[in-house]
């Protein structure tokens, strides 16, 4: 890195670094009201964007307009949607299993402060991987349980190894050429895309659809306690729990995970106790890819059961995911849980009410913008007399930065 | 010695550059399909594709000149493309075609405006993170645009609305060649060309320009001449709203005619090329356009062998502006970025 590390995550170090110094208490607290301030914010939409729906019956005719969406009918229809079955649950919970692999994906480049918009370019990536192994390995290997989970195993295998060279990518062009991360990355996930089209068009396609083969049933993980219908294994559940302890140990007690903290928490210190920038954050990059890409292989093998180019922004719906959790492993895990809520309850509220499930991606955006904002926060905090944070240390660490 | 480096590397990108046009126009087999290629046409394609990037790069520009680092510009094209849409479509019936299209982008300039104030209140008022929040307004708009579209159309892509027409300037557009590339063209490639070199201009030479430079490289003296560095900084990114708002209208009112609600909406990364563009452009609004124009060109070039019948996968070659942009990147990505820029300022005074 010689004299001059590259320029952003210097000071996206400073700034996380920032963030981590905030007390657990309070970045929770933060968490949960910027969660409850953007339902309170998408409430008023509803009702608002209610005026210019078009509907049979308004709930509300006030001067001459009509209101189609009742907010709190539309919460109440989500909630209901998301865990008002075992059927429902399932689904809540095989959102929340992408969530949390996407989630930690992110929440690890953003520790080591780096801000890594590529998930979902490695989520892409992955995804065609495995969907690519499936397809091209299914005839060779026996057609059952044995050969299921071969299949499963090496399809994963294939959807991590590309996630992660993927994700290496923007980690190498960061370390060795100083190309800003969110661009490159954002860049990555255009190229996915499109690489992914034209592979599964040109060369896995075999039907009409632009469609890769199903993955055979008995490769398909099995739904265990939950319905099969809401395509969700436990079986798959309960590794992705695994992986986010796996990443918070990490982060917590291996060298490499002490290094990715202090680069993102003290980039000075990191610097003079000769940490390797470089290294760390190829290596965290490439982590941080190989889980985006995993969340691919899971995509393909319990959700969708194919592949195809037009996949949900599970990557992105993981930025939100970290950014609620304070970019810490294990509160990815209940954020993951909250934000998978609100994405089935969403699809529920489609097919119920007629509400487009695109409230989801407006609530995914707010929710960051408030978590953004934890000067706006405390203000809110000392209106409302939770005044122990009144002393902004944060404040503080800027106009001390400032000098240097 | 770093200075150096770059300017080193700079150098070799630029001549890399320089060498694949010559290289691949020499070198090809297919001389004559390629002066088929190049046609006026095609440089009139890329001028129209370079408005929205032109100006988002020079907006945000502005933006991270006077110290805030605008990445929410992406979210401030789809603000703008989705409320012309929304706006023309539905005066139509009253004011008429003619007018509704100039609505449809005032309209437009004002939302896009007004999302870059909430930007700006956020990062100066609420001492946000720059970063975060400008991918805040991204998310933001990108999930209000499509939500919206099935809210008021009931699909996520909205129906076709009028577009402005190509108007020709008189005489000037008799002119061979330039007449066609230059002068016959949409209403916001116009502006587009009038608003570069002023862009231009006012940075370099005037006070307002001076203040905008002093606020991103010495806020404290800007401030001991009395002048508000965050006043500086909110005209700045509004400057930026304003100006995406032109950009993001250009893409719906001058060519498709459609709000595309579905992926990454129309726009589709282009906020982020104009990111790239004045970056490679070294912040200067003749370069930021020079440099949105090689991406527009690229895009042109992928529409054009399309239309002159290359069987190579469209979308891969769509893809081929975004591979640039990272080339770019590696090669011009280290501008010296100004010195404050991301840092919140305080002045001593509050």
């Amino acid at each position: 890195m010689s004299d001059a590390g590259p320029k952003l995550p210097d000071r996206a170090k400073r700034i996380l670094g920032r963030l981590v110094d905030a007390s657990a208490r309070e970045r929770i607290l933060i968490s949960f009201a910027s969660l409850a301030l953007a339902l309170v914010v998408g409430a008023i939409l509803l009702l608002a964007s209610g005026a210019f729906a078009t509907c049979g019956s308004p709930f509300l005719v006030f001067g001459g307009i009509e209101f189609c969406y009742n907010p709190i009918e539309v919460y109440r229809v989500m909630l209901n949607g998301a865990i008002g079955s075992p059927y429902s649950i399932g689904l809540t919970l095989r959102e929340t299993t992408l969530l949390i692999l996407a989630g930690v994906a992110v929440a690890v480049t953003f520790q080591a402060g780096i801000f890594n918009i590529g998930t979902q370019g490695q989520f892409v990536v992955g995804g065609l991987a495995g969907a690519a192994l499936v397809q091209y390995t299914a005839d060779i290997l026996p057609a059952n349980a044995v050969g299921g989970i071969l299949l499963f195993v090496l399809g994963l295998a294939a959807a991590g190894v590309a996630g992660a060279l993927y994700g290496a990518l923007p980690g190498v062009l960061l370390a060795y050429y100083d190309a800003n991360e969110v661009i490159t990355t954002i860049m990555l996930n255009f190229i996915a895309t499109a690489v992914a089209f034209t592979t599964v068009r040109s060369f896995l396609r075999e039907g009409a659809a632009v469609q890769t083969a199903l993955v055979p049933d008995y490769a398909v993980p099995p739904s265990i306690v939950f319905p099969e219908a809401s395509s969700f294994s436990v079986l798959i559940f309960i590794p992705t729990l695994l992986i986010a302890f796996g990443a918070h140990y990490m982060l917590k007690n291996s060298p490499l995970g002490y290094n990715i903290r202090l680069s993102g928490e003290q980039p000075a210190a990191a610097k003079y106790s000769g940490v390797d920038a470089k290294r760390v954050i190829v290596r965290t990059f490439t982590l941080s890819g190989l889980i985006g890409g995993l969340t691919g292989g899971v995509f393909v093998f319990m959700v969708l059961g194919y592949w195809q180019p037009s996949v949900p922004q599970v990557g992105f719906d993981g930025i939100t995911v970290s950014v609620l959790a304070a970019n810490n492993p294990l509160g990815v895990i209940p954020a993951a849980a909250l934000f998978g809520v609100i994405k089935s309850g969403a699809i529920a509220l489609d097919l119920q009410l007629g509400v487009p499930r695109q409230l989801a991606g407006v609530l995914r955006g707010i929710i960051i913008l408030f978590v953004a904002m934890p000067e706006f926060m405390r203000m809110i905090g000392r209106k409302f007399g939770l005044g122990e944070t009144s002393a902004t240390p944060a404040q503080e660490r800027v106009t001390e930065e400032n000098d240097d | 010695m770093i200075e150096n480096t770059r300017l080193t590397r700079r150098r070799i990108g630029l001549l890399v550059i320089a060498a694949v046009a010559v290289l691949g126009v020499v070198a090809s087999p297919y001389r004559t399909d390629i002066r088929n290629l190049f046609t006026v046409g095609f440089f009139n394609t890329a001028l129209t594709l370079a408005v929205p990037i032109t100006l988002a790069g020079v907006g945000g520009l502005y933006s991270e000149k006077s110290g805030v680092i605008n990445i929410g510009i992406e979210g401030l094209l789809i603000a703008a493309a989705f409320t012309s849409v929304l706006v023309t479509g539905t005066t139509v019936s009253t004011v008429g075609a003619d007018n509704a299209v100039w609505l449809g982008l005032l309209a437009a300039v004002v939302v896009s405006t007004l999302g870059a104030l909430l930007f700006g209140v956020i990062c100066i008022r609420y001492k946000a993170d720059q970063i975060i929040a400008g991918l805040a307004i991204w998310f933001v708009f990108l999930g209000l645009a499509p939500f919206f579209s099935r809210v008021y159309w009931g699909q996520i892509n909205s129906p076709t609305v009028a577009t402005f027409d190509q108007i020709a300037i008189p005489v000037l557009s008799e002119i061979p060649w330039l007449g066609t590339l230059l002068f016959t063209n949409y209403p916001t490639t116009y502006l587009m060309l009038i608003i570069v070199p002023v862009a231009w201009y006012v940075l370099k030479f005037t006070s307002f320009g001076m203040w905008v430079r002093a606020s991103g490289e010495h806020p404290e003296a800007l401030d001991t001449a009395g002048i508000s560095v965050n006043r500086v900084r909110y005209a700045s990114i509004m400057i930026s709203g304003a100006l995406s708002g032109i950009g993001g209208a250009a893409m719906t009112l001058s060519t498709v005619g459609q709000f595309i609600g579905q992926g990454q909406t129309i726009v589709n990364g282009r906020g982020f090329i104009g990111i790239v563009a004045y970056l490679m452009g070294n912040y200067n609004p003749i370069g930021t356009f020079g440099a949105a124009a090689l991406f527009a060109g690229l895009d042109a070039l992928q529409v054009r062998l399309q239309q002159i019948g290359f069987d190579i996968a469209p979308e891969l070659f769509g893809a081929i502006p975004y591979m640039a942009v990272i080339v770019v990147l590696v090669f011009f990505g280290y501008t010296r970025i100004p010195d404050r820029a991301g840092e919140n300022y305080e002045s001593g005074d509050d």
